[in-house]
C-alpha cells in the first residue's frame, strides 16, 4: 500500500472538472477559503488514481477527482459500480491497492486512523446506529472515547447537535423508539458532533421508507446550505439539482462525467450519463 | 505438564534422571494398564447408548406431551421436568442406585469383547446408572424437542390440514419430520453432555472408564496426573467423534435451503 | 450439563423459566428460603448451630399419630372400615411429621454445605468471566494465534469431564499446597480454593462459548460505526460490541449459572463438604437415604429456582427497548 502513481490514464482527465464544479452562488465561499491560508490552493481532498480489488475482482479502477472546501459532491452509478467502496476508501474503512488520498494535503495512508476517522465523518445506508445507546448517548459516546470530552461538556455539545437536526426532544430514546428517518438524523448528528472536516453519506436514505426520506434530506440540505463538505451518495436527484455543486457518475469503476449538476442533467456528454439518470428520473417519478 | 508437582523441592534438589525414569514410569503404568482401562472405556461407551436411548424414547413423548398435551399430564411431564433439570446428576444417581424403589438385580454382566477382553460390571449399578442419566437426559431432551416442535411454523399445520390431513398426519407427516432436523444441533450437546457425565457413574461404583482410573490412581499415586489427563484425552477424543459424526448427520440431512 | 446449550432456541430450556402457577407464591417461598439460609450463616458463624424449631417437638407429633393410627385399627366395631380409612392418613402426617423432624434436625448441617455450594458457584461464575470475556473477544476478532489458542483451550475444556478436570489439579497436580497460606481461621480449606480455580477454569469456557455466539449476533455495522467516528477496534468492541453482546448472552449465562450450581456437587469427590457432600455424611451417619435425598433435591430445586429468578430480573434490570429480543437474528 503505497503513494505510488501507476499513472493510467483511466479517469485523470476528469479532474479538471473541479474547477468548473464550484462555480454556482459561491462567492461567500472564496472569501472564507480565503481567509485560511493557503487553502485556496490546496483541496481540502484529493483523490488521485484510486484503485481498490477485493481478490480477483477490481472494483475502483484509478479514480481521481479533488475537492474544495464547502464543495458538496453528489456521486451516482449503478450498483457494483465502486460509489461506496470509493467512499469508505476515503476514510479507510477499507484499504486500498493504489494510488492515494490527501486530505488537506496530507496522505491518508500517513495518517492514524482513528485521528482521520475523526476528522472525516460518515453517515451509512444501515444506520448504525449503537443499539444499546440513546439518541444522546450515541451522540456523546465519541466526544466522550474519543475526544476525550468531560461528562457535561459532551452532553451539552451532543444536545446542540440534536438540536440542529431537529431531535433534541428524542434526546432518551433509544433507537428502537425511533423512526428510520429519526434515527439517520442521528447517526448524522453523531457524524457532526466531531466537528469532521468532511461528511460522507453512503446511500443515506436508500433504507428509508419513501415518506421518511425528506426529512433526512431537509437535514443535508441545511448541512450544505451552511457550509459543510460532503461527499454524497445518493440517488435522490431532487437533492442533487438543488445542492450538489458538482454531479459525478461512477460506472465499473471509473468516473464516466463529473460536471454541475445542471449540465450532466441537461446536457451529458456521455450516452450512459443520459441513459442512467434518464432511469432514475423515471423511477423517482414512479415513486 | 509431564512434572508431578507432588512437592516441589529446590530445582536443584531435584535428581533429573531419576525423575525422569520415574515419570517415563507412571506412563509405562498407564500403559500397562491399558487393557484394563479399554474394558471401562467400553462400559462408559455402553452407559452413553443406553441413557441416550432411555433419555430419547422418555423424552420425545414427554417434549411433545409439553407441546401438544393438556391438562393433568402436561403439568406432572413439566414439572418433572423442572426437578430433574434442577438437581445435580450425583444426587440423582444416589438417589437411583440406593433409594429408588426400581428392582435392581444383582450380580455382574460379562461378556467378551474381541481384543479388549473379558468386560465385566455391577447389573444395579448400571440399571440405577442408566435410569439416572436417562431420566435425566429425558428431561433435557423434551426441552430440545419442544423448542424445535415449537419452531416449526403454524403455516406448516394450516397447509397440512388444507390438504386433508388430520391433526395426528400433520404433525406425522410435516411438523415431525421438519422439528427432528432442527433438533440436531441440540441434540448434538445432549449427546457429548451425557457422555461426559457418564463419569459421575463412579460415584455409584459402576466401573466405567473414570472408576478404573480411579482404582488404579489408588494402587499407584504417582500416576494420578498421568491418569487423568490420558483418560481426559479418552474422553475429549469420545466427544470430539461424536460432535464431527453429528456435525456429518446434519448436513446429510439437511433440507437445501433451509435452516437446520 | 445445561452449560452447553447455547443455541438461541434451547435457551427456551432453562431449568427454573418461572413456576407454572402462582408467581407470588413462588417468590414468598422463594423469599422465605433466603431469609432463613441468611440467619442461618449467620448463626452459624456466631458459633450456635441448634436447629430454631424443636426436633422433639415434631418427634412427639409424629410418635403421636403413629399411636393414635394403631388405636384406630385396633379398633373392630361397626366404625372399623371408616377409622381404617383415617389411619390411613394419619399415618401419613406421622411420615410427615417424622420428614419435618428430621429436616428441622438436619438443615443446619445442610446450611453449611449450602454456602460452599454457593461460594463455589459465585466465585466460579465471576472469575470465570473475567477469563471469558478476552477468551471470547479473542475467538470472535483475534488473529490466528490468538484465534486458536482460544478455540483449543475452549474445545480442551467443554471436551473433557469437569470431574476429570477436578482430579487432575486437586490430585494430579497437588495444587492445594499452593493454597495453604490462605485457609486457616475462618477461610476456606485448601480444597475449597481449589475447587474454586478448577470451576473458574471450566466455567470459563462455557461461559466464553455463550458470549462468542452473543458477539456474533451483534451486527457488523454496529463495530464499524464505532469505527467511523473514530474509536479504535478494541474501544468499540469495549464500548459498543460488548455491552450489547453481553446482554444476548444472560440466558446463557442463566444456564451457566444453575449448571455451577448442580455441578458445584462433584467438589464432593475432592473432599469439599458443600451440600452433596454435607447431605451424604448425614446419610452415612442415619441411613435415612430417602429423607435426606428429598431433602438435597429440595435444596437445589430452591437454589435453581433462585438463580433463574434473579437472572430474570437482571434480564429485566439491564433491558433496553429493542435489544435481546432476538428477532430476525437467529
Amino acid at each position: 500500500m503505497s503513494d505510488q502513481h501507476s499513472g493510467t490514464a483511466d479517469g485523470t482527465d476528469t479532474s479538471a472538472a473541479t474547477a468548473s464544479g464550484t462555480e454556482a452562488s459561491d462567492t461567500d465561499t472564496a472569501s472564507a477559503d480565503a481567509a485560511t491560508a493557503g487553502a485556496a490552493s490546496q483541496p481540502l481532498l484529493r483523490v488521485e488514481d484510486l484503485q481498490k480489488s477485493y481478490g480477483d475482482e477490481t472494483v475502483l479502477r484509478g479514480i481521481s477527482f479533488d475537492l474544495d472546501k464547502r464543495d458538496v459532491e453528489v456521486i451516482i452509478g449503478p450498483s457494483g459500480s465502486g460509489k461506496s467502496t470509493m467512499l469508505r476508501c476515503v476514510n479507510r474503512l477499507t484499504e486500498f491497492q493504489g494510488g492515494a488520498i490527501y486530505l488537506d494535503g496530507e496522505s491518508v495512508m500517513a495518517m492514524n486512523d482513528n485521528d482521520l476517522r475523526r476528522r472525516v465523518g460518515m453517515v451509512f445506508q444501515d444506520i448504525n446506529l449503537f443499539a444499546h445507546l440513546t439518541a444522546l448517548q450515541n451522540v456523546t459516546l465519541g466526544l466522550r472515547k474519543v475526544r476525550g470530552m468531560g461528562k457535561e461538556a459532551a452532553r451539552e455539545k451532543a444536545m446542540d447537535q440534536l438540536d440542529r437536526v431537529g431531535l433534541a426532544s428524542q434526546a432518551d430514546s433509544y433507537p428502537a423508539e425511533l423512526s428510520g428517518g429519526q434515527k439517520q438524523r442521528v447517526g448524522i448528528a453523531r457524524a457532526l458532533a466531531m466537528d469532521p472536516e468532511l461528511l460522507l453519506f453512503d446511500e443515506p436514505t436508500s433504507a428509508l421508507d419513501p415518506e421518511l426520506v425528506g426529512e433526512v434530506l431537509e437535514v443535508m440540505r441545511d448541512l450544505a446550505e451552511g457550509g459543510m463538505t460532503m461527499l454524497v451518495v445518493t440517488h435522490e436527484m431532487g437533492f442533487a439539482r438543488r445542492a450538489a455543486s458538482s454531479l459525478m457518475f461512477l460506472d465499473e469503476g471509473r468516473i464516466v462525467e463529473r460536471g454541475p449538476p445542471e449540465q450532466l442533467f441537461d446536457d451529458p456528454e456521455h450516452d450512459r450519463t443520459a441513459e442512467f439518470l434518464q432511469r432514475l428520473t423515471t423511477i423517482s417519478e414512479e415513486v | 505438564m509431564v512434572l508431578s508437582l507432588a512437592s516441589p523441592p529446590a530445582l536443584d534438589a531435584v535428581d533429573w534422571v531419576a525423575l525422569a525414569q520415574f515419570e517415563s514410569g507412571d506412563w509405562a503404568f498407564v500403559r500397562e494398564q491399558l487393557p484394563y482401562l479399554a474394558r471401562g472405556f467400553v462400559v462408559t461407551l455402553l452407559l452413553t447408548l443406553t441413557s441416550i436411548v432411555l433419555g430419547f424414547l422418555a423424552g420425545f413423548p414427554m417434549g411433545a406431551i409439553e407441546v401438544y398435551g393438556r391438562g393433568p399430564l402436561r403439568s406432572f411431564v413439566y414439572g418433572a421436568g423442572v426437578v430433574l433439570r434442577a438437581i445435580p446428576i450425583v444426587v440423582i444417581l444416589v438417589f437411583m442406585f440406593f433409594v429408588a424403589p426400581i428392582p435392581l438385580p444383582g450380580g455382574q454382566f460379562a461378556f467378551d469383547v474381541p481384543r479388549v477382553g473379558s468386560v465385566s460390571f455391577g447389573r444395579s449399578a448400571f440399571l440405577a446408572a442408566t435410569v439416572g442419566l436417562g431420566l435425566r437426559s429425558a428431561a433435557y431432551q423434551a426441552q430440545i424437542f419442544r423448542g424445535a416442535l415449537q419452531s416449526v411454523s403454524g403455516g406448516q399445520m394450516e397447509a397440512a390440514r388444507s390438504v386433508g390431513m388430520s391433526r395426528l398426519q400433520g404433525i406425522r407427516h410435516v411438523v415431525l419430520p421438519q422439528a427432528l432436523r432442527r433438533s440436531i444441533p441440540g441434540f448434538q450437546n445432549e449427546f457429548t453432555i451425557v457422555l461426559k457425565d457418564t463419569s459421575i457413574a463412579f460415584a455409584i461404583g459402576l466401573t466405567e472408564l473414570f472408576a478404573r482410573a480411579d482404582n488404579l490412581f489408588t494402587q499407584r499415586t504417582t500416576a494420578t496426573l498421568e491418569l487423568f489427563l490420558f483418560i481426559s484425552l479418552v474422553y475429549f477424543i469420545m466427544t470430539f467423534v461424536t460432535n464431527r459424526s453429528l456435525d456429518y448427520l446434519g448436513d446429510y440431512y439437511a433440507i437445501p435451503g433451509g435452516d437446520r | 450439563m445445561s452449560g452447553e446449550r447455547s443455541t438461541a432456541r434451547t435457551t427456551l430450556a432453562r431449568a427454573g423459566e418461572g413456576l407454572p402457577t402462582g408467581r407470588s407464591v413462588g417468590l414468598a417461598i422463594g423469599a422465605l428460603f433466603w431469609a432463613w439460609l441468611v440467619v442461618r450463616w449467620v448463626t452459624i458463624w456466631a458459633g450456635y448451630s441448634e436447629p430454631f424449631f424443636p426436633v422433639a417437638f415434631f418427634e412427639g407429633l409424629a410418635t403421636g399419630f403413629e399411636n393414635d393410627a394403631l388405636v384406630m385399627q385396633q379398633n373392630t366395631g361397626a366404625l372399623a372400615p371408616v377409622l381404617d380409612f383415617v389411619a390411613g392418613f394419619w399415618f401419613l402426617f406421622s411420615d410427615v411429621a417424622s420428614f419435618v423432624a428430621f429436616a428441622v434436625e438436619y438443615l443446619p448441617t445442610l446450611a453449611e454445605g449450602a454456602w460452599l455450594t454457593v461460594v463455589l458457584t459465585v466465585a466460579g461464575i465471576a472469575f470465570g468471566l473475567v477469563i471469558a470475556v478476552p477468551l471470547s473477544v479473542a475467538r470472535v476478532y483475534g488473529g490466528v494465534v490468538t484465534r486458536s489458542l482460544a478455540l483449543v483451550y475452549i474445545e480442551l475444556i467443554r471436551g473433557t469431564p469437569l470431574l476429570a478436570q477436578l482430579f487432575v489439579i486437586y490430585y494430579g497436580l497437588n495444587m492445594s499446597q499452593y493454597f495453604r497460606g490462605v485457609s486457616s481461621g475462618l477461610l476456606p480449606t485448601t480444597a475449597v480454593w481449589v475447587a474454586i480455580v478448577g470451576f473458574t477454569i471450566n466455567s470459563a469456557a462455557y461461559q466464553a462459548e455463550y458470549i462468542r455466539s452473543a458477539l456474533e449476533s451483534v451486527e457488523s455495522g454496529q463495530l464499524t460505526a464505532a469505527r467511523a467516528i473514530g474509536l479504535s477496534r478494541i474501544d468499540g468492541i469495549r464500548h459498543v460490541v460488548l455491552p450489547q453482546g453481553l446482554r444476548y448472552a444472560i440466558p446463557g449465562w442463566t444456564n451457566e449459572l444453575v449448571y455451577l450450581i448442580k455441578y458445584s456437587s462433584l467438589a464432593a469427590f475432592i473432599t469439599v463438604v458443600e451440600l452433596f457432600e454435607s447431605g451424604r455424611d448425614i446419610a452415612g451417619q442415619t441411613f435415612q437415604y430417602l429423607n435426606i435425598y428429598a431433602l438435597l433435591a429440595l435444596f437445589y430445586l430452591a437454589l435453581v429456582l433462585s438463580a433463574t429468578l434473579f437472572m430474570g430480573w437482571v434480564e429485566d434490570r439491564v433491558a433496553i427497548p429493542g435489544l435481546g429480543v432476538r428477532d430476525g437474528r437467529e
